[in-house]
C-alpha cells in the first residue's frame, strides 16, 4: 500500500490525462483520450470490444481500418463507476461493435452507464443515468441525474433530458452552454497533487 | 435548476415595473409593492415567479435592464425535427402540420424513438448450427422499440418498404386493415355517384375532419344562401372581422332570432352534416365489446393518461395507439419586450451552437458565489470528485460565517453596494450582517495587460480574516467578503404573540421553505463604461462617454438547511 | 495502463465449486464466489467483473446466455427476513445487462429474457421472456423470439473472440 501512495494515485500522462488506478480500462490499445481527460476510480472502460465489421462499405474506404473503439476529446471528465461500452448491433447480417465517440468538455456523473454512438462537446451526463446504445447526444446537452436515455435517441443541442425514459423537459438558457462546464476547473481538483475545489 | 443551498437567485425587476396604464395600481398591498424601501421576501408567492439563476437571465443595452424568460418575446427562427435534426420550411410546415414527414416516429407505449426493421423470418434450423450468412429476404418492415421492445406488428402493422413510413402508415389502420382516405373516398364516389355514404365504423377522426372540413367550405365559398340578417358568407367577409361576428351574434339570439326567424322561415338554418359524406358520425352506444376486452385484458390493457396525451384520436386500449410522428422543435431568438431590440439570436442552422447575437446578464453583472468560512462537512475524497459536500443543518442561534465572492465580468471597474435587511423577513428571522457592504472590484484584463501592470494594487484594507468594513480577499477581478447569520429557533412556540403592527402571529406549524436560510439582498453596481474597450457595447461609445451607469437589482442568497428540533 | 495485475486485490471469498462447459467463455477478471455449486451451461459469455455469489443457493446459468460487465448475480436480498432460500436459475438466451443485479432466492429468469442496465430482479421473482427494463418496469416482449436469440448467438460468437477465456482459473 506505502508503495503505491509514493507512485500517486493516478497516472498522469504526457497529454494530461490522469486515468486513476483504480479504473478498469480493457484494450487500451483501442483508446483514444483527447488529454487533460480525467479518469476516477472504478471506471470501466471496454475498449476491447472493438468494431469487427469492415467500415469500407458504409463510410467510403477511403478510411484507413482503424480499431479505435472509444475516441475522447479534451478536458472530459468520467465520474466514479462510469462505464463507457462501445454500442453493438447486427449490421448486414453480422453483429459488430461500432466505436463510440466523445467531444470536448464531456463530464458523465457517477456510475451512468454508456453505450452512446457519439457525445457531443459541452454535454453534461447526471449520475446514474443509462444512455442507450447507439444514442446521440448533440453539444451542449445536459442529461439530468437517473435519466435512461432509450437506445438510438437523437437529442439535439441545448436541450435538457430527464426521465425514464428520457424526454426533452427544458433547454439550456443562453446563460449557460460551452463555457459553463467548469472542467478546466474541475481537472485541477482531480490527480496526484489536488487543487482544493474552491478558488 | 439547482435548489439545494448554497445558491443565488436573481430577481429580474420586470415584476416590480409598473403595471401598463389603466390597470389598477388602487390596492393597498399595490401601493407598498412600488415602495423601493421595502425589503423583498424570498418566500412571497409572487417571488417565485421572478427568481433565476444567473445563467437564465438576459441584459437588454438598450434599456440597460436585466430580462428575464418573463419579460421577453420570442420570435421562431427555424424549425426542425428533433430526430432526424432536419430543418423544415416554414411553407412546409403550413401543408404539413409540425410533424417530421420523414420516417421518425415514437413508441406510442413508452415515447421512445423506433426504428423501421425488417421483421425476419430467418430459418430457425440455424440456430443452433453455425451462422449461415444467407442473403436476408427483404421484408416486411416495422417499426421497432428498442427501448420497450414494442414492435408495430403487434398492432398488425408491416410495411413493404422501409422508405415513406408516413404514406403508407396514412393508407393503415392498426391491424392492417386499409383505412380509407378522403381522396379515395371521392374518386370512388366518382366512379359510381350511387354508392351509399360509408357506414359509421369505417370513418375515422381523420376522415370525418376532412368531410367537414369540405363540407363547411362549401357552405362559406357556395352562392349566397339567404341567410338571415343579410349576412352572407360568400361574399369576402372576413369570419374574424367583428362585424360579422356581432350579426352572427345577433342571429343565434334568441331574440333577435325571433324576430327574424318568422319573416325568414326555415331556410334560416345553417345546413347540418346529416350523413358520413358530410362528416356525420353517431356516437357509438354499444360498448358491451369493449367491457368484454376490459374483463379480459385487465388493466394492464388499457391505456395511461401519457399515453392518451400524446395521441391524435381517443384511444381505450393499448392495441389501439398508433404510433407518433416526432412533432417539430424550434430554434428561437429573444427580444426586449419594452424596446424591441434582439437580444438573443441563435444562428439559423439547426446543427450550429452559437449565437449571432447574445447578450446574457452574467456579462453583465457580476457572479455571487457563496461557502462557508470554516466548512464543517469534510472534503471530498479526490476519487469521489465532484460530488459537492454536504454541510450539517445550522444550529440556531449561533454565529455562521460564509464567504461571499462576487467577480466581474466587465472590462471596466465596478463599485459595488449591497445592503440586507437586519432581520430577514418571514415569521422566524435570522440576523444577518455583512461585514463589508460596499467595495471596488477590478476589471477583467487580459493575462499579460495583468503581468505589465506589476503588482502595485496589493490593497491595504484586504485581511484574509472576517473583519468588518474590510475587504476579505481580493484576486484580480474577484472580491471576497463576510457574511454573518444568526439562524433562529425554529419553534412556534418561541415566537412572539404579537407582531410588531399589533396583529396576531401566525402559529400555523413549520412549513417547508421555513427551514431553509434565504437572505434578500439588494445589490447596487456602478462603473464607467470606458470607450476605447468596446465591450459590446458600440452603442453607449458615443453617448455614454464619461457618464456612469448604474444597475440595481435584488437577489436571494441561499444559504443552508436550519435544524430543528 | 492495464490493471489486470491488480486481479489479487479482490477480496477472496471462498471458491466456489463450478461446473463449465468446456464451450463457455469466462475472463479471470469475472468474480465468482460462494460456496454453492455454479453451473454454466454451453457457448455462455461472461464479460469482465460481473460477479456471480453462490453463498446463498446455487447458480445455473443456461446454455448461449450473455452476462455483462458489473452484473451481480446471487446478490443478498435487500429484504432478507421475507426471502425464499434458494439460488438463482437462468435460462436459455438470457441477457443480463451492465450494473444489473438479480437477488438470490429461488429466482427464475426464463428463457431469452433480457435484463436491461442498472435493474434489479428481487428475490424469488419468476420472470418469462421479458424485458426488465432499466425505470424496473417489464414488459412481455412480443418480438419473434427466434430473430432476437439469433441476434444474441451472433453477438457471442463476435465478442467471444475478443474475451480471453479463462476457464482454468476457477476450477
Amino acid at each position: 500500500m506505502s508503495r503505491r501512495q509514493v507512485k500517486g494515485d493516478y497516472i498522469e500522462t504526457e497529454t494530461g490525462n490522469k486515468v486513476s488506478r483504480k479504473a478498469n480500462l480493457l484494450g487500451t490499445q483501442n483508446m483514444v483520450l483527447g488529454g487533460k481527460v480525467v479518469i476516477q476510480p472504478e471506471v470501466m472502460i471496454r475498449g476491447d470490444l472493438v468494431r469487427t465489421a469492415p467500415s469500407s462499405s458504409s463510410s467510403g474506404g477511403t478510411a484507413a481500418p482503424s480499431t479505435t473503439a472509444i475516441q475522447t476529446g479534451r478536458y472530459c471528465f468520467f465520474s466514479k463507476g462510469v462505464v463507457l461500452r462501445p454500442p453493438g448491433r447486427r449490421y448486414k447480417g453480422q453483429f459488430s461493435h461500432m466505436p463510440m465517440r466523445i467531444g470536448h468538455h464531456v463530464f458523465i456523473g457517477q456510475d451512468t452507464v454508456v453505450q452512446a454512438a457519439t457525445i457531443g462537446d459541452h454535454a453534461r451526463i447526471g449520475k446514474n443515468c443509462v444512455i442507450g446504445e447507439f444514442a446521440i447526444i448533440k453539444e451542449c446537452v445536459e442529461v439530468l441525474d437517473g435519466a435512461v436515455v432509450p437506445p438510438n435517441m437523437v437529442i439535439p443541442n441545448y436541450s435538457i433530458v430527464a426521465g425514464q425514459p428520457a424526454r426533452v423537459v427544458g433547454e439550456v438558457p443562453e446563460g449557460g452552454g460551452p463555457d459553463e462546464n467548469g472542467l478546466r476547473g474541475l481537472y485541477s481538483t482531480v490527480g496526484n497533487n489536488p487543487q482544493n475545489p474552491d478558488m | 435548476m439547482s435548489s439545494s443551498p448554497p445558491y443565488t437567485y436573481i430577481q429580474c425587476p420586470c415584476s416590480n415595473e409598473e403595471p401598463a396604464e389603466g390597470s389598477d395600481a388602487s390596492s393597498p398591498e399595490g401601493d407598498s409593492f412600488h415602495d423601493a424601501e421595502r425589503t423583498f421576501d424570498p418566500r412571497a408567492p409572487r417571488s417565485n415567479y421572478s427568481l433565476y439563476l444567473l445563467e437564465y437571465l438576459l441584459y437588454c443595452e438598450e434599456c440597460q435592464q436585466i430580462r428575464c424568460p418573463r419579460c421577453v418575446d420570442e420570435e421562431i427562427v427555424t424549425y426542425y425535427c428533433p430526430n432526424c435534426l432536419f430543418e423544415v420550411a416554414s411553407s412546409n410546415l403550413r401543408s404539413d402540420g409540425n410533424r417530421c414527414t420523414r420516417n421518425c416516429y415514437q413508441c406510442p407505449i413508452c415515447s421512445g424513438p423506433v426504428q423501421v426493421g425488417e421483421v425476419q423470418a430467418e430459418p430457425e434450423t440455424n440456430l443452433l448450427s453455425a451462422d449461415n450468412a444467407t442473403a436476408a429476404p427483404h421484408g416486411p418492415y416495422a417499426l421497432f422499440c428498442q427501448y420497450c421492445s414494442w414492435v408495430s406488428s403487434e398492432i398488425g402493422l408491416e410495411f413493404e418498404r422501409a422508405s415513406g413510413i408516413p404514406s403508407q402508415l396514412a393508407k393503415m389502420k392498426n391491424g392492417g386493415i386499409p383505412k380509407i382516405t378522403a381522396k379515395e373516398l371521392k374518386e370512388r364516389r366518382k366512379e359510381e355517384p350511387d354508392m351509399p355514404p360509408l357506414e359509421d365504423e369505417l370513418v375515422d377522426a381523420e376522415l370525418q375532419y376532412s368531410a367537414l372540413k369540405t363540407f363547411y367550405q362549401s357552405q362559406i365559398n357556395g352562392p349566397s344562401n339567404g341567410l338571415p340578417g343579410g349576412l352572407s358568407l360568400g361574399d369576402g367577409h372576413n369570419f374574424s372581422s367583428p362585424a360579422a361576428l356581432t350579426r352572427m351574434m345577433s342571429m343565434w339570439q334568441p331574440g333577435g332570432r325571433g324576430a327574424q326567424g318568422k319573416t325568414a322561415g326555415p331556410p334560416d338554418m345553417f345546413p347540418e352534416a346529416t350523413d358520413t359524406d358530410k362528416g356525420l358520425k353517431l356516437a357509438q352506444l354499444d360498448e358491451s365489446a369493449k367491457v368484454q376486452k376490459l374483463l379480459d385484458g385487465g388493466w394492464d390493457e388499457t391505456v395511461s393518461k401519457d399515453q392518451l396525451l400524446s395521441q391524435l384520436e381517443h384511444a381505450h386500449f393499448q392495441d389501439e395507439l398508433r404510433p407518433l410522428q416526432c412533432v417539430l422543435r424550434t430554434k428561437r431568438s429573444r427580444r426586449c419586450a419594452v424596446c424591441r431590440h434582439i437580444i438573443s439570436k441563435p444562428e439559423n442552422k439547426v446543427g450550429s451552437t452559437r449565437f449571432k447575437i447574445k447578450l446574457v446578464a452574467k456579462s453583465y453583472i457580476p457572479s455571487i458565489t457563496i461557502r462557508p468560512l470554516e466548512p464543517l462537512a469534510p472534503p471530498v475524497p479526490v476519487g469521489m470528485r465532484p460530488q459537492q459536500p454536504q454541510e450539517p443543518p445550522l444550529k440556531p442561534l449561533q454565529p455562521y460565517q460564509y464567504i461571499l465572492t462576487f467577480k466581474n465580468p466587465l472590462f471596466e471597474k465596478l463599485k459595488v453596494s449591497l445592503a440586507t435587511p437586519n432581520n430577514t423577513p418571514g415569521r422566524f428571522s435570522s440576523k444577518v450582517a455583512l461585514l463589508c457592504p460596499q467595495f471596488d472590484i477590478d476589471p477583467v484584463k487580459d493575462m499579460w495587460e495583468d503581468a505589465l501592470d506589476g503588482d502595485d494594487r496589493s490593497r491595504t484594507e484586504e485581511t484574509g480574516q472576517a473583519e468588518a468594513g474590510k475587504i476579505y480577499k481580493r484576486g484580480r477581478n474577484w472580491v471576497s467578503i463576510i457574511l454573518e447569520v444568526i439562524p433562529p429557533l425554529l419553534t412556534v412556540d418561541s415566537l412572539r404573540p404579537h407582531t410588531a403592527s399589533g396583529e396576531p402571529t401566525d402559529r400555523s406549524p413549520l412549513r417547508e421553505d421555513e427551514k431553509i436560510l434565504e437572505i434578500p439582498m439588494f445589490v447596487r453596481m456602478e462603473w464607467e463604461p470606458e470607450a476605447q474597450h468596446d465591450v459590446g457595447d458600440s452603442v453607449g461609445k458615443d453617448r455614454n462617454e464619461g457618464q456612469k451607469r448604474e444597475l440595481a437589482y435584488w437577489c436571494v442568497l441561499g444559504v443552508g438547511q436550519i435544524s430543528h428540533e | 495502463m492495464s490493471t489486470a495485475k491488480r486481479q489479487s486485490t479482490v477480496p477472496a471469498g471462498p471458491k466456489p465449486p463450478v461446473n463449465f462447459s468446456s464451450t463457455v467463455t469466462i475472463p479471470k477478471d469475472a468474480v465468482l464466489q460462494g460456496t454453492h455449486s455454479i453451473t454454466i451451461q454451453s457457448e455462455t459469455l461472461i464479460h469482465p467483473r460481473a460477479r456471480l455469489d453462490s453463498n446463498l443457493g446455487s447458480i445455473l446459468i443456461g446454455r448461449r446466455s450473455i452476462v455483462q460487465e458489473r452484473a451481480q448475480i446471487g446478490v443478498e436480498p435487500q429484504n432478507i427476513d421475507t426471502a425464499i432460500r434458494g439460488g438463482v436459475s437462468l435460462g436459455d438466451y438470457v441477457v443480463v445487462e451492465v450494473n444489473a443485479v438479480i437477488e438470490a432466492g429461488g429466482t427464475e429468469i426464463g428463457d431469452g429474457s433480457v435484463v436491461q442496465v442498472g435493474s434489479r430482479i428481487g428475490s424469488g421473482a419468476k420472470i418469462g421472456e421479458t424485458v426488465v427494463l432499466s425505470n424496473g418496469q417489464q414488459r412481455a416482449d412480443k418480438r419473434l423470439a427466434d430473430a432476437r436469440k439469433l441476434g444474441t448467438l451472433k453477438q457471442i460468437n463476435v465478442v467471444r473472440k475478443m474475451i480471453r477465456n479463462d476457464q482454468d482459473k476457477f476450477k
